[in-house]
């Protein structure tokens, strides 16, 4: 793709102990852009968006957002240039409110005053989450768990969001409620890294799309294309 | 009666002290797990800073906490910039090993550069105790405990309602996740040490107030893991109802058991009830224990 990005991974390596997770990857993510990643367990997307987002060191290659080589930087800074990233797993303080989660959201943004107007439309967008606000986090049901992560990943006003799993153990009505977000996003001017198992729905919700295998891209181009190619289809589709 | 009310008086003014000393051991361990075996060295430390302000210095008391409190403020960061965080990530004995190097390590060079000045912090209030319906109470120690009160309060607000208090909360809570959101990690831990740095002052000073002199100040760091094992290790109300059962406990066996005994069974008493909450609430009264969900 010769589309220049807000985010370009440049011939990524990662490794764990001999373990090569990320053979080489490059992949571009268009402003406000949805990029799907799907590939089977064990790809190498997670490690992916770890790298991304500093949780991990690549030790080979460079990811560029507006610019900028990311690589090396600790994760607060990364988090302060507005890439945010929603683990697999949630990852909620769990012994905290949720209004506390969705305040320590907005923690790398300097200076106060937006905190509250981002509260509201945040409330406005999950009424779920205004009626919960003064309950632990931990008390949350799995689907609610999930929509206050992606919830507090937007307290940051995020420019990249990377996604990991969203669906992952949810029923198939939150599933949708969660993939109903995703343009919202970009209409905001959000641009979404998406890693998920359910294909079909990335593939349907992305703009352009990346198939990793065992830490390579194998195949890419428009998610449209690729949701019509045999070989996806065969392979991550169920299809024939 | 009255000897049961004046001990359980005693027991509590005593107790706000401990809490004090207590939180000072918790802001740490919340903050990054690491068990701090110095807390009573940071303490005489403190104390001996806000001393050498006022004899050596020749600074009033409002002067000699705030030169004290500076001074390990600096103490605690170069504690963290120069031990702590090239062993981050190393394992917990390894930093407790380090707590306890440190701690020796401020006992030796407070005997060399204090060497000369008095330890003992004069304390500006009468000596005639207050008569309260019948029960005689120390002045020192009311106001002391009053002193300690107010500042368990303002570090509560700062935990609950500040931005920095919400931090150290999130990483308590989980490292990772604090990570994510943005939070400087050791920016933070720099602070909570910081924080060990002003509360050994305060409970230092405070402590030289009722017991006067500087002597045994080290001692009240033992008195913390009965404190806080009751209480819950990550819990900050624990630790201050811990410390009051301590405090209340020592003051009614130094009263009712001691004489029998011959004394210094009080100070035997508060671990008798640590291991009696090791077998029932290993994780203590208000501590949680650590659910694994496999």
């Amino acid at each position: 793709m010769a589309v220049s990005g807000l985010l370009e991974v440049d011939d990524l390596h990662v490794s764990y102990g001999r373990i090569r997770a990320v053979q080489g990857v490059s992949l571009t993510v268009p402003d406000a852009a949805v990029v799907a990643l799907i590939g089977a367990n064990g790809a190498g997307k997670s490690t992916l968006l770890r790298a991304i987002s500093g949780i991990i060191r690549p030790h080979r290659g460079a990811v560029r957002y507006l610019g900028e080589d990311l690589v090396g930087l600790p994760v607060h800074q990364i988090v302060r240039r507005r890439v945010i990233h929603v683990p697999e797993g949630r990852g909620m303080l769990a012994r905290m409110t949720v209004l506390e989660n969705l305040r320590l959201g907005g923690f790398a943004l300097k200076g106060a005053g937006h905190g509250k107007s981002d509260l509201e439309r945040v409330f406005a967008l999950f009424p779920v989450l205004r009626e919960r606000r003064a309950q632990l986090a931990g008390s949350l049901s799995g689907g609610e768990q999930q929509i206050l992560a992606i919830a507090r990943a937007m307290m940051a006003r995020p420019r990249l969001l990377m996604l990991d799993e969203p669906s992952l153990g949810l029923a198939p009505l939150l599933v949708r409620e969660i993939f109903r977000i995703i343009p919202r996003l970009t209409a905001e001017g959000t641009a979404v890294l998406l890693v998920e198992q359910n294909a079909r729905m990335a593939l349907q919700c992305a703009a352009y799309a990346y198939v990793l295998q065992t830490g390579r891209v194998v195949l890419s181009g428009r998610a449209a294309d690729l949701l019509a190619a045999p070989e996806v289809q065969h392979a991550y589709l169920g299809a024939g | 009666m009255e000897f049961l009310a004046f001990l359980v008086v005693d027991g509590v003014l005593a107790g706000a002290i401990y809490a004090l000393v207590a939180l000072a051991f918790v802001v740490v361990y919340k903050a990054s797990r690491m068990i701090n075996f110095a807390v009573g060295d940071w303490m005489m430390l403190g104390s001996r800073m806000v001393a050498s302000g006022i004899h050596g210095v020749g600074l009033g008391l409002g002067g000699a906490l705030a030169f004290g409190c500076v001074g390990m403020v600096a103490v605690a960061m170069a504690f963290d910039r120069v031990v702590l965080r090239r062993l981050f990530s190393r394992s917990l004995l390894t930093l407790i090993m380090v707590t306890i190097g440190l701690g020796i390590f401020m006992r030796g060079s407070a005997a060399l550069v204090f060497a000369g000045l008095p330890g003992g912090i004069a304390r500006p209030l009468p000596l005639d105790p207050l008569v309260i319906v019948g029960v005689p109470v120390a002045v020192e120690k009311l106001v002391a405990a009053a002193i300690a009160g107010a500042c368990i309060g303002a570090l509560s607000w700062f935990f609950h309602g500040s931005r920095t208090g919400l931090a150290l909360r999130a990483i308590a809570s989980d490292q990772q996740v604090a990570m994510a959101v943005g939070i400087d990690l050791h920016r933070h831990f720099a602070i909570a040490w910081g924080l060990v740095g002003v509360l050994s002052v305060l409970s230092g000073t405070l402590w030289s107030f009722v017991a006067g002199g500087g002597f045994g100040i080290e001692l009240l760091g033992l008195k913390v893991f009965p404190i806080v094992i009751v209480g819950g290790l990550d819990s900050f109300p624990g630790s201050i109802i811990g410390a009051f059962i301590v405090g209340i406990l020592e003051s009614l066996t130094a009263g009712y058991v001691d004489p029998l005994v011959g004394g210094g069974f009080s100070h035997v008493a508060s671990y008798l009830v640590l291991m009696a909450a090791l077998f029932v609430r290993p994780y203590g009264l208000f501590g949680r224990p650590d659910i694994v969900r496999v």
